[in-house]
């Protein structure tokens, strides 16, 4: 009897199927996609190293690197956010957009070298290229 | 009955006019009605229908040789099986029959279950072998039950004939045997919590996993037509005799539904149990009350 109660009641209560684009919340425990500050990353590739799923891609150069990330096929494990020892990488607990094509969520920067700690600030260059996402 | 009466029925009503789209709706019907229990959405309307077209439209993988014809005949037969079943069901009053065509109802509502454990054997994959010693398994427990209740029901009222069968009667024992039968739906119609045969997400589809294209959209218009020929031996045998045509007509599509209606709240508020104690329940519980049924039906007090 429990259970036809139960069935009642949800049949009272009407579907609780969301209709597109309609979403639920993310749940509490969500790390979300991952965020990237190109102003804080020292260059390391700890984040590619730890990524597991290969969503994060590291081309070391040596003047500028490529940072990239594919949210397609990242597991949100976090490893990336604790492994960066220079807190360039954070997440934000937002779901990722719906999208309708393989990589159209992928963010890619071109982060020029900064000198190590201590070394002498290099001359001055006549167009200092930023990070572009 | 004459063959223009038997062409009738077989082609218009209760046969292939009224059965096949009564299948694609009751195949609906079910599923929407435990999606809306659930709080889930469940399919449009025309879902069971655009299902079949759209496996017609498939290409079956190529299989040579008898493997390969038998995995085709099987499904034909069984809609044929499921058509002719649903012909023969006595919906109208004094629309015909004949002297024990009760007994070929049974067998033409037998029959599909026969050809799906064929089917499975004969596609020699391993789940669909493990479904079709399910389903026989299965199909040996409630079949018993379902041979004495209907048995039971023909012997309280002295007939074989399907015509004299669903006429009014005074005997208790017609509604016992009509639970009977009821209790048989479920498994006979792979409805949880007897749904072991075809259990999802455990051996895939059963006897059908190997099956795909045109053949199992006439499997899946087989599966429809024996729901239209259970749930309508139930509604024939309790709907009452009521003398128009096409309100005889309503009230067996009525009732029809109700029957699905409930099947869907038993899918709902149950959960799949094991073979094992599928076939215990039916051959303890259900079959005692069957052949009480039987048994009572022999005795002089319970006649009509």
């Amino acid at each position: 009897m429990n259970a036809l109660s139960l069935l009642l009641e949800n049949l009272s209560r009407g579907a609780l199927t969301l209709r597109f684009p309609a979403r639920p919340p993310a749940p509490p425990a969500y790390r979300g996609l991952v965020k990237f500050d190109p102003e804080r990353c020292q260059g390391c590739g700890m984040c590619a190293f730890v990524c597991t799923s290969g969503s994060i891609v590291y081309r070391p150069r040596p003047k500028v690197y490529e940072w990239a990330y594919e949210p397609g096929a990242c597991t949100f494990c976090g490893r990336c956010v604790e492994a960066c020892v220079s807190h360039a990488i954070s997440m934000e607990p937002t779901r990722p957009p719906v999208y309708t094509q393989a990589g159209a969520l992928r963010t890619a920067y071109q982060v020029p070298r900064k000198p190590p700690p201590g070394a002498a600030p290099p001359p001055p260059a006549p167009s200092a290229p930023g990070g572009t996402p | 009955m004459t063959f223009s009466t038997a062409l009738w029925r077989l082609l218009a009503f209760p046969g292939i006019l009224y059965a096949v789209p009564a299948a694609w709706v009751f195949l609906w019907l079910e599923r929407k009605a435990v999606a809306r229990m659930q709080q889930r959405v469940g399919p449009p309307f025309l879902q069971a229908f655009l299902d079949f077209v759209k496996l017609l439209g498939k290409e079956a993988p190529p299989r040579p040789g008898l493997e390969g014809k038998l995995m085709k005949a099987w499904p034909a037969l069984a809609v044929a099986a499921g058509v002719g079943a649903c012909g023969l069901l006595p919906v109208l009053p004094g629309h015909g029959g004949f002297a024990g065509d009760l007994v070929l109802l049974l067998a033409l509502l037998e029959l599909p279950s026969v050809f799906l454990i064929a089917a499975g054997f004969s596609s020699r994959s391993l789940y669909g072998q493990l479904g079709s010693a399910r389903e026989a398994v299965l199909s040996l427990s409630y079949g018993v039950l379902f041979l004495v209740a209907v048995l039971a029901i023909a012997a309280a009222q002295h007939t074989f004939r399907l015509e004299e069968l669903a006429a009014p009667s005074g005997s208790p024992l017609r509604w016992l045997g009509v639970l009977a039968i009821v209790l048989c739906l479920p498994a006979k119609l792979h409805v949880t919590p007897f749904s072991v045969p075809n259990a999802e997400q455990e051996i895939y589809a059963g006897a059908l996993t190997e099956y795909a294209g045109p053949e199992l959209a006439l499997w899946e218009l087989a599966h429809g037509l024996e729901w239209v020929a259970m749930t309508g031996l139930v509604a024939s045998l309790v709907a009452p005799r009521i003398g128009p045509a096409w309100l005889a007509a309503l009230a067996f599509a009525a009732l029809s539904l109700l029957v699905v209606l409930l099947l869907s709240v038993l899918a709902a508020a149950t959960a799949r149990v094991t073979i094992d104690r599928a076939a215990r329940f039916y051959w303890r519980t259900a079959l005692a009350m069957a052949v009480l049924c039987g048994a009572a039906s022999l005795l002089p007090g319970f006649q009509p």
